[in-house]
């Protein structure tokens, strides 16, 4: 360890945040020493970024009880600025890992952005605020890095640099800005009503047994959802997603659809464990947070269902699988916290395979994919699994496992009305994504052959290496997990 | 070990038959589907005298268990679901449908009896859960690709319906079982039926009850929830009519035995006057139906509607005889639907459609040996003595006359009373068929080209069946022994 004036540091504790900073300043600097020269760039990130998700499951193999903790104040309280149990550090993880394949996604193949160095030093920006937010416990750390983790990813929308993109990223700045308010508001009232500047259960239990200081944390955690339902894509704060997904280019939609997803998931995580330590009746936040998840797996997949073009479903079924993933946490349980993981893992590694699957085939119009598995076996087998993990249909066992998983603590909590609502959403996801399904499995008419051949000849000249890595290695997760759902559950607890 | 292997065999060949194997030609497909299936029969016979177990940590968070075996209820089923998956594998030989490669079609018909295994031998609720999921998007993929090829719409149409109705069910289903898991601290389904979900409190017992009784009963399919059935049957192509009539609709049952009915006794017993209603209006719906539909096929499937009431009505009685004769009718419904349905699926492809309005040579005369059958198998279907359909209906309603003691007495008698009504009006549709397919309208001195009599392998795969449907009608007795401690235990042993 290595003694500061005020407060204890370990690198090798903070390697998840601290590698990806070290791969950016890099990035930069050998811009700077050979200009010109930037195909190293992107393959560097990757390396740096699973380095680092090798650190974070490193922590994440440790005891519940004994998380690795640094950046701790000197007694009295002793409260360190950094905790990760195995929660976080497999949700760190799991944001390294999809940072990484949005990088090899962005710069696959020649079509690639200009200016590799700014795309991968905001990528990995955005990877060492992800890594930062999880394991952040107090409300400075938290805010900045939170924001880390989502702002440099509206910079690459706005990187594309045609109209409709900027269009895009204004929206997703506006988004963007109201968010950051909204937070810094909440953050504002978190800290009136408990009078601590950390997310602790202690202080959050002294407020709750204050009627008036209850008030005002039950409305600093309704403020500072609202914050994260943006950039969680929840309804109804979802409005920005279909635009942002399908104007961005694939790579920076799967940045959007993944890493970051994880990081606001994480951000929401450190909240409710506060929450659900204190061990006080929290029904009121469990409401709040049962509204925005029903609203959002009803809307997102009857919107889904009517979409025609395959990022835009993708958008869509992004913010249905949120409410999934908030569900559980409406139980305000340990319990349901670690099924909102791993319900958020499986998620984003199923996205991601399915984004790489669009990268290949080329994004737009749905019916591109028809015929997919009988034209290209890797890209439709992997995308045809995907989507049944999606839908939580076997033999994609671990989608359905993770359902099960997240409404086990609804269940337990009592919360009837959410899982009957979770029901409809089960049902009307399995329409959603079996509709794709359904066009994977037809036969490729001779129109589209025709449509898709410009494309496919392009494509065929141009290897897909990132986005091929990203279809093995995804699905081979989502295989593995399939076959030993426990694993999963296992790296977090 | 057996155990894994039992259900590893089909679902290893089914899903490589369904992606790497997928281009393989019809003969070679056919080959390795029937090897594979006949390699389960095996597996399932030394599974039945053997009764080994296995029993792995799986899903440590939940506490679910890899935990499969059998007893004597699962045991009949296990080998039902093994024989019928040899015979959908055989019928390959007689026609396989066109819509994609035969390895897909083989492979799903794998997976579909893989998964039904499953459900058999889980002994862990959640489990039982994932194992019921399985069958879905194979059995999606036989209807809404493989199946009609006149209407595409209508395909589509029923392979959603398929899908989704059960869906509904079966989540419904899970959160039934969630919420009886997590109030009763385990999902050992033998726990929990030796007395761990019966010490829940009353309200908790209903609420559990109430959800897996409407999750299952779309499933078996108990009336009013039984509309996505026809369509699906209709459209199907035979081998997946088979499977969903023989081997899915018999999930249902076998879940409202393992789960409710074991597992929350109190909760279900307020409950069963509702089912017996239910399933009594669906013997009296599906007869009527019965006897001014017009599509053969549709018809079979209106009849399955109302046998299964008859289960729905001897589970809701609650005593040992009425678990007894549910069990009993599942199989018997099994045998019987799966001929019926290898006959019309064949007749269908001889004739190309099964409407029954259009005048068609005699069956008896064109060909005598699909007559004979087709003979035997509406006479089961009405429960003629003798023959497998009897016991079944006749012990239902005995039973839903003579119900468990805490059963509302008078209302059970007057369901017992309808039932038979229904058994009644099952005569008037199964003799309808035989006039018109069997005794024929028009002399035609070539029908018996158009209509070639069956032979070779389907005439196997039908004379199998027809020999099971004799001697279960005149043997019930073995039946009856496997499953009797097994029952004893539920409805005695689990209060």
């Amino acid at each position: 360890m290595i003694a500061a004036d005020l407060v204890t540091v370990d690198p090798v504790i903070l390697a998840p945040a601290l590698m990806p900073a070290l791969g950016a300043v890099l990035v930069l600097v050998g811009d700077a020493v050979l200009p010109g020269r930037r195909s190293w760039q992107p393959l560097l990130g990757v390396v740096v970024l699973a380095i680092a998700a090798g650190a974070a499951l490193a922590t994440g193999l440790r005891p519940t009880d004994d998380p690795a903790r640094t950046l701790c104040l000197p007694a009295p309280d002793g409260a360190c600025l950094w905790t990760a149990g195995p929660t976080t550090g497999t949700l760190q993880a799991g944001i390294l890992l999809a940072t990484a394949a949005a990088l090899a996604l962005l710069h696959d193949g020649a079509r690639g952005p200009r200016d590799t160095t700014v795309t991968t030093a905001l990528l990995l920006a955005a990877a060492t605020g992800g890594a930062g937010v999880a394991a952040s416990r107090d409300l400075g750390t938290w805010l900045v890095t939170l924001e880390l983790a989502t702002v440099p990813v509206v910079a690459l929308v706005a990187l594309r640099g045609t109209r409709t993109a900027s269009h895009g990223a204004l929206t997703l700045l506006v988004t963007s800005v109201t968010s950051f308010a909204l937070l810094a508001l909440g953050a504002a009232l978190w800290l009136t009503a408990t009078g601590d500047a950390s997310f602790a259960a202690d202080t959050v239990a002294a407020a709750w047994a204050d009627p008036e200081r209850r008030t005002v944390l039950v409305l600093a955690v309704t403020v500072l959802l609202s914050g994260l339902g943006f950039k969680l894509s929840l309804v109804p704060f979802h409005a920005w997603t279909p635009q942002a997904y399908s104007t961005a280019d694939l790579g920076t939609a799967a940045a959007l659809a993944g890493a970051s997803k994880i990081s606001a998931l994480a951000a929401l995580l450190v909240i409710g464990q506060a929450l659900a330590g204190a061990a006080v009746d929290t029904g009121s936040v469990g409401v709040v947070l049962g509204t925005l998840a029903a609203a959002s797996m009803l809307l997102g997949n009857v919107m889904a269902l009517r979409q025609t073009e395959s990022t835009r479903l993708l958008a869509w079924s992004t913010v249905s699988q949120a409410g999934w993933v908030v569900l559980p946490v409406a139980a305000l349980s340990a319990q349901g916290l670690r099924a909102s993981a791993a319900y958020v893992l499986v998620y984003t590694v199923a996205t991601l395979v399915a984004f790489a699957a669009v990268a290949v085939v080329g994004a737009g119009a749905l019916e591109r994919t028809r015929g997919l598995l009988r034209r290209d076996r890797l890209a439709g087998g992997a995308l045809a699994f995907a989507l049944l993990v999606l839908a939580g249909l076997p033999p994609g066992v671990i989608g359905l496992v993770a359902k099960v998983v997240a409404l086990t603590p609804a269940v337990d909590a009592g919360l009837w009305l959410l899982a009957l609502v979770a029901v409809v959403a089960v049902v009307l996801g399995i329409a959603v994504y079996l509709r794709w399904f359904a066009m994977l499995l037809g036969a490729p008419r001779p129109v589209d052959a025709a449509l898709a051949d410009p494309q496919g000849a392009a494509g065929a000249a141009r290897p897909h290496r990132g986005a091929t890595a990203v279809l093995v290695l995804g699905t081979g997760i989502l295989v593995l997990f399939s076959v030993f759902p426990g694993l999963l559950l296992g790296l977090l607890s | 070990m057996v155990v894994s292997l039992l259900l590893l065999v089909p679902a290893v060949v089914g899903l490589w038959l369904v992606t790497g194997g997928r281009a393989l030609d019809v003969a070679r497909a056919r080959f390795v589907a029937a090897a594979a299936a006949g390699v389960t029969m095996a597996l399932a016979v030394i599974v039945t005298v053997a009764r080994p177990d296995v029993d792995v940590a799986w899903l440590p968070e939940l506490s679910v268990r890899w935990s499969f075996g059998v007893d004597g209820i699962a045991v009949p089923l296990v080998l039902l679901t093994a024989l019928i998956g040899v015979l959908v594998a055989a019928h390959a030989w007689v026609d396989v449908p066109e819509g994609g490669t035969p390895a897909t079609f083989l492979g799903c018909l794998l997976i579909v009896e893989a998964g039904a295994l499953a459900t058999f031998t889980a002994r862990d609720a959640v489990l039982f859960f994932i194992a019921f999921e399985l069958v879905l998007v194979p059995m999606w993929v036989l209807i809404s690709r493989f199946g009609d090829r006149h209407d595409e719409r209508a395909r589509t149409d029923a392979g959603h319906r398929f899908i989704l109705y059960t869906a509904v069910g079966s989540t419904l289903m899970l959160v039934g079982i969630l919420a009886l898991v997590t109030s009763a601290g385990t999902s050992d389904l033998g726990e929990l039926a030796a007395g761990a979900g019966a010490a829940l409190p009353a309200d908790r017992q209903l609420l559990v009850a109430v959800l897996l009784v409407l999750g299952l009963s779309v499933k078996v399919p108990v009336f009013p929830l039984h509309t996505w059935l026809p369509p699906a049957h209709t459209t199907a192509p035979t081998a997946g009519s088979v499977l969903l009539a023989a081997v899915l609709l018999k999930m249902g049952t076998y879940g409202l035995v393992r789960l409710p009915v074991a597992t929350v006794p109190d909760g279900f017993g307020r409950l069963s006057p509702v089912l017996a209603v239910a399933g009594v209006i669906g013997i009296v719906w599906g007869a009527l139906v019965c006897l001014v539909e017009r599509d053969l096929k549709r018809l079979i499937a209106y009849s399955s509607v109302a046998h299964m009431g008859f289960v729905a009505l001897a589970l809701a009685a609650g005593s040992e005889t009425g678990l007894q004769a549910a069990l009993f009718a599942n199989i018997a419904h099994g045998v019987i639907s799966a001929l019926l349905f290898f006959l019309v699926g064949g007749l269908k492809q001889r004739w190309g459609s099964v409407d029954l309005t259009v005048a068609r040579p005699a069956l008896r005369e064109t060909s005598p040996r699909l007559g004979f059958l087709l003979i035997l198998g509406l006479a089961a279907s009405l429960g003629l003595p003798g023959l497998a359909g009897f016991w079944g209906e006749f012990f239902s309603v005995y039973a839903a006359w003579l119900p468990a003691a805490d059963r509302p007495r008078a209302l059970f008698v007057g369901c017992a009373v309808v039932a038979a009504v229904g058994a009644a009006l099952a005569t008037g549709y199964a003799l309808r068929v035989a006039r018109t397919v069997w005794v024929g309208d028009r002399p035609d001195p070539e029908a018996a080209a158009a209509t070639p009599d069956t032979h070779g392998v389907e005439l196997v795969v039908l004379a199998v069946l027809g020999t099971l449907v004799v001697v279960l009608g005149v043997l019930p007795g073995p039946l009856l022994a496997v499953t009797a401690d097994a029952a004893a235990f539920i409805t005695g042993g689990g209060r």
